[in-house]
């Protein structure tokens, strides 16, 4: 028997993961406050990066659709109700951070993971923030400030709060004390 | 963070129950014509295209009997921030946007500021892009049950199974997404007392010091990974267990089928946007 695209394991994770999306964005959990103009840093695309690093791209990329579908529906300013601005560039999170934690997991763990939530991150505000520009909702230069402003403390935020979750869910896969 | 009930917070586009047409549509229809207009509606530049598709877009909310007045009170948080982020386009992002059938002439400048008539329609037109797509959404989500808008994609997806989309899979991975919702909400609001009560502090450090707030929200965040992931073992183990083995073959207890409304709905949603589509740069204004 031909083994599916999407095994059991990829379907529940890539659905569970999408929950917890959709839970920190309806609960207030999922932005926490940083002295920026925007006010928050958001979490909400961490679990589209944590599927793309445990489960592989397509996972992630599941995640990241959901997510964006339903930032989306969400939407209350204009410029996120636009399915370009919203969903698109929300695809490719998880396959970012696929990629980044692909390539740098023989060096190091901690580093891959890392560097995985920085590119995912990125990957969410440079790719919102560009269609914004390319739709014509804000002026390039609105969008790198804030892309700075906004980018750095949630790629750091996901970064932490990735490590965390990932260190500990892979402990548990192994059942107990496992080595990384 | 003193408010523990979380669960009401959880409802996308909440379903409101009614005996209207659109109510009445199979939910393939309706996501087929909502997809149409979303089309036509991202496309659209000018003034007039803009009018039409609100009409358009208007009568349908009052055709399915959503109250106007539940879905505007959705964007009233947010009304301070889209007027600034309107006069923000309007007074400082005139230089790249060239306006639909007119030449750019300039309406008012001093210093930085640099109104044009193109800042102008970029505005206006936004704002009225954002109230159709607003009522596209409402129209949907309002009108079909969740369980419903997943058979129905499903079903969309199901003749791209032949090469090779696991249409199944993903419409299974949207069920599991929407069972779990309640179940992680309530997870949550437990994981949050505990923590409460063995003395974490939850409460917000202020902003420069995000970084140990983030820290506390992972205190949170953490423990819910962890249970959603107990969670999703258990549920792969039961559908091996089953011997799950995908979509292929698969009938399903709810069918759905087309009835006639279904097929003049389809048409006259596809025609409208293929018209709205071709004709959108030749509106006259």
């Amino acid at each position: 028997m031909k083994e599916p695209v999407l095994s059991i394991r990829k379907i529940v994770i890539a659905g569970v993961l999408s929950a917890i999306s959709i839970l920190l964005g309806a609960t207030m959990l999922g932005f926490i406050p940083v002295p920026t103009p925007a006010g928050h840093a958001t979490i909400m695309h961490v679990p589209a990066v944590i599927g793309g690093v445990m489960e592989g791209p397509i996972v992630g990329a599941i995640v990241g659709t959901i997510f964006g579908i339903f930032s989306f529906i969400q939407a209350t300013i204009p410029a996120f109700k636009d399915p370009l601005v919203a969903i698109l560039p929300r695809i490719f999170i998880g396959i970012t951070a696929y990629l980044a934690y692909a390539g740098l997991k023989r060096v190091n763990v901690y580093l891959a993971l890392t560097v995985a939530a920085i590119v995912g991150t990125l990957t969410n505000t440079i790719g919102v923030l560009g269609m914004g520009v390319l739709r014509g909702y804000w002026a390039p230069g609105v969008a790198l400030t804030v892309g700075l402003t906004q980018g750095i403390p949630e790629a750091v935020v996901a970064a932490i709060i990735t490590v965390a979750v990932v260190v500990v869910w892979k402990r548990i896969e192994t059942g107990g004390k496992a080595k990384m | 963070m003193e408010d523990f009930e979380l669960l009401r917070y959880v409802t996308i586009g909440q379903y409101l129950p009614g005996e209207s047409i659109v109510h009445r549509l199979d939910p393939r229809t309706k996501i087929s014509v909502f997809l149409f207009l979303t089309l036509a509606v991202t496309f659209n530049r000018s003034y007039t295209g803009n009018a039409i598709m609100l009409a358009v877009t208007l009568g349908l909310v009052l055709l399915s009997g959503i109250s106007l007045r539940y879905i505007v009170s959705g964007i009233k948080p947010a009304l301070p921030f889209i007027m600034i982020l309107s006069i923000l386009q309007l007074l400082f992002y005139s230089e790249a946007y060239a306006p639909y059938g007119m030449t750019t002439q300039t309406l008012f400048q001093w210093g930085w500021i640099h109104v044009t008539n193109g800042s102008v329609q970029l505005v206006v037109v936004s704002l009225l892009r954002f109230v159709e797509l607003l009522f596209l959404t409402s129209l949907l989500t309002n009108t079909t049950t969740l369980a419903d808008l997943t058979h129905g994609i499903e079903a969309m997806l199901r003749p791209f199974s032949r090469v090779g989309l696991p249409a199944h899979e993903l419409s299974l991975v949207a069920t599991v997404a929407l069972r779990f919702l309640p179940l992680l909400a309530e997870q949550l609001e437990i994981i949050m007392k505990a923590q409460a009560s063995r003395g974490a502090d939850i409460a917000l450090r202020g902003r420069l010091r995000f970084v140990a707030t983030a820290r506390q929200a992972a205190v949170l965040i953490v423990p819910l990974f962890v249970d959603a992931f107990r969670r999703a073992e258990d549920l792969i183990l039961a559908m091996q267990a089953r011997c799950y083995v995908g979509g292929r073959g698969r009938t399903s207890y709810v069918r759905l089928r087309f009835a006639r409304l279904d097929y003049i709905a389809y048409a006259a949603g596809l025609l409208f946007a293929a018209a709205m589509l071709v004709c959108r740069n030749r509106f006259p204004f």
